[in-house]
């Protein structure tokens, strides 16, 4: 896939949903592309509509007006199970709250987007390693979840979001439940995935760990501007 | 198939977390199963033995003539009949070609076997039948050593005797040669000529076939002249010379034997096949309520199935999201919590069929004879289909409602 070409385009997006008795517009008219290759922060302060958006980018969530394409292609057009499909090899999640599944292994956690690929690759073992290695993690493959630092979780989760080798990696606050200098490590990991080509967006509310990335996009009251790079 | 073990995988994964409430729900759906396979094994237990009897009767094609009492208009006549005797069996063989074997029995009353001071007190006495060698097709015996009854014994009132297997060990020591030696019978000597075969079926430690085993055989003609003195018979059986006949034996018989009784009705002709349709009746009747019986433990199980799994949904949404944010399509939820349902039921199901086992056994040994369940393999088969049908239909609902959960507020949930 050459460098600059558009991986997420989204045309005039909005969501709007029922609260209550009131219409609440989280999203207005957002229109950008995220190209391979970049690393984008989209900053925003809590309530400003930038989860929403995260999770639009995702196809969690569908927009109420506007379109999304994905690789060129709209996405309103797809079945749930063909969405399901994208997420599985083409698009890595991470959360705040890691979202690891308690009762699996380390291993099992990072293997499981690959259970939901079309056909499971053939080196899928290998694949888990190669994720855990990236992340610094090999030595805790074993163990369950609970038995691990915030950051090591943290870093399991990026494992497993990296572990289909996806177009795009969407993070929503992965420093929020983290100290700051496991933090600081986390943010270098995401930068070394950057310079080796990965993709990267970054949810977050904190400008100081929105300046690590070469693009942001600031989100206030649903709308999306361009901000400055760092 | 992958996708399915690896769903069976995860499900056992589950209920290793939750051991408490999966023991509960596996033991819901084994109590179903061995409460199926238990009533089942009852049932055919009950009508193995059944059709066994039918068939120590003589089965199907027999046909019974007995004595019995003249109605009211014809008692002042009721002399004019000379009754069941040897005549009316050969009246039968010569005028009813319908008729295969013919047995005319005469039961020896309060008969007395001795020898050498020994004498044979069965359980209920010894039982001496005067016969022909038509006894041994109809009724099911074989002459295990020696022989049966000839032409000349019948002929000449011979005074011979074919001894069941309980009388020789009695009268005889293990090792002593029965054959030719003679035994009193009534105070009269009779030459062994043959010993029955040993009858054996057990029900624990009883002999249900010991009758078959009590038994003694003379000439019909040497009892009717030298001990009864008389030669009605006790007994006239006859068979079909096959079943498609048996109607027309029935009545080509009957009308033969009014004929000899000089129109007096003293006898009666039945068949087995009365008893052939109670049984038949009966079985199905059975088998209606033993479903049902088991059609409601299996539905208990697929409720205890269903519970389970719409709670184990209700604490797992955040995982549910989880797994829809890393690709998993709605049908792989589903497939999940439908593989999990399967193995819960499995595991049941396979739990059930054990206790089934061990309970029947140990009834098998505790209770009396006859009313013992059986081992059924269709038992195990319907049991076991049916309790992973329980545990798809139980996990169906809950599993649509799994998949249908929307991600986002799934991942929200704490």
């Amino acid at each position: 896939m050459p460098l600059g070409s558009e991986v997420l385009r989204l045309d005039r997006v909005g969501k709007r949903y029922p609260m209550g008795d009131v219409i609440v517009d989280a999203l207005v008219d957002a229109s950008f592309t995220l190209n391979e290759g970049e690393a984008v922060a989209i900053l925003g302060p809590s309530g400003s509509g930038k989860s929403t958006l995260m999770h639009l980018l995702g196809f969690l969530d569908s927009p109420s007006s506007g379109e999304i394409l994905f690789e060129g292609r709209p996405v309103a057009v797809l079945t749930e199970s063909q969405r399901a499909r994208i997420r599985a090899e083409k698009i890595g999640f991470v959360f705040q709250a890691f979202n690891l599944l308690p009762r699996l292994s380390v291993r099992a956690n990072v293997a499981l987007p690959l259970a939901y690929h079309g056909s499971p690759p053939a080196d899928a073992a290998d694949r888990v390693s190669r994720a855990l290695e990236l992340v610094g993690m090999t030595n805790r493959a074993h163990h369950k979840p609970g038995e691990l630092s915030g950051g090591q979780r943290q870093r399991v989760a990026i494992a497993r979001a990296l572990v289909n080798e996806p177009r795009i990696l969407l993070a929503d606050e992965p420093t929020g439940n983290l100290d700051t200098k496991t933090a600081a490590a986390i943010l270098d990991l995401f930068k070394e995935l950057n310079r080796l080509g990965r993709t990267i967006v970054v949810v977050t509310h904190s400008p100081e760990i929105a300046a690590n990335f070469r693009r942001q996009l600031h989100v206030r009251d649903g709308r999306v501007t361009e901000g400055g790079s760092a | 198939m992958n996708r399915l073990f690896s769903g069976v995988g995860n499900g056992f994964a589950e209920i290793w977390g939750h051991k408490l409430r999966s023991l509960l729900t596996v033991s819901c759906v084994m109590l179903g199963v061995a409460s199926m396979v238990l009533t089942t094994g009852f049932m055919e237990g009950f009508f193995k033995n059944w059709e066994d009897s039918l068939q120590d009767q003589g089965g199907v094609e027999k046909i019974f003539v007995t004595a019995q009492g003249v109605k009211e208009r014809q008692e002042p006549f009721a002399a004019v009949s000379p009754g069941l005797t040897l005549a009316d069996a050969r009246a039968l063989r010569a005028l009813v070609p319908q008729i295969g074997v013919i047995s005319p029995e005469i039961d020896a009353a309060r008969p007395r076997l001795a020898r050498k001071g020994k004498t044979f007190e069965g359980r209920r006495g010894a039982r001496v039948m005067g016969v022909t060698n038509a006894i041994l097709e109809i009724n099911r015996y074989e002459v295990a050593t020696g022989r049966a009854f000839s032409e000349l014994d019948l002929a000449d009132d011979s005074e011979v005797i074919l001894i069941g297997s309980k009388i020789r060990e009695t009268l005889f020591a293990p090792g002593e040669e029965p054959l030719g030696a003679f035994i009193d019978f009534n105070n009269r000597p009779f030459r062994v000529i043959g010993v029955l075969r040993k009858y054996e079926r057990l029900w624990g430690d009883y002999n249900t076939l010991d009758w078959k085993n009590e038994i003694c055989f003379v000439p019909v003609t040497t009892m009717a002249t030298k001990i009864q003195r008389s030669d009605r018979l006790s007994f006239l059986n006859f068979k079909a010379v096959d079943i498609s006949l048996l109607r027309e034996a029935v009545d080509a018989g009957a009308n033969v034997l009014a004929q000899q009784h000089r129109g007096i009705i003293d006898f009666s002709v039945r068949t087995n096949e009365e008893q052939l349709a109670s049984f038949a009746s009966t079985k199905a009747s059975f088998v209606i309520g033993g479903s049902a019986i088991a059609g409601v433990s299996l539905l208990v199980s697929g409720i205890g199935i269903m519970n389970l799994m719409l709670a184990s949904i209700n604490e797992r949404v955040r995982e549910i999201g989880i797994r829809k944010a890393v690709g998993a399509t709605p049908f792989n939820i589903f497939s999940q919590f439908v593989a999990e349902a399967v193995t819960l039921s499995l595991l049941g199901g396979t739990a059930g069929v054990a206790v089934a086992v061990g309970l029947i056994k140990v009834l098998a040994t505790t209770l009396p004879p006859g009313s013992t369940p059986l081992l059924s393999p269709s038992a195990f088969v319907v049991g076991f289909f049916f309790s992973v049908a329980a545990g798809v239909m139980a996990g169906i609902y809950p599993a649509i409602q799994a998949a249908k959960l929307d991600p986002i507020e799934a991942l929200r949930y704490e």
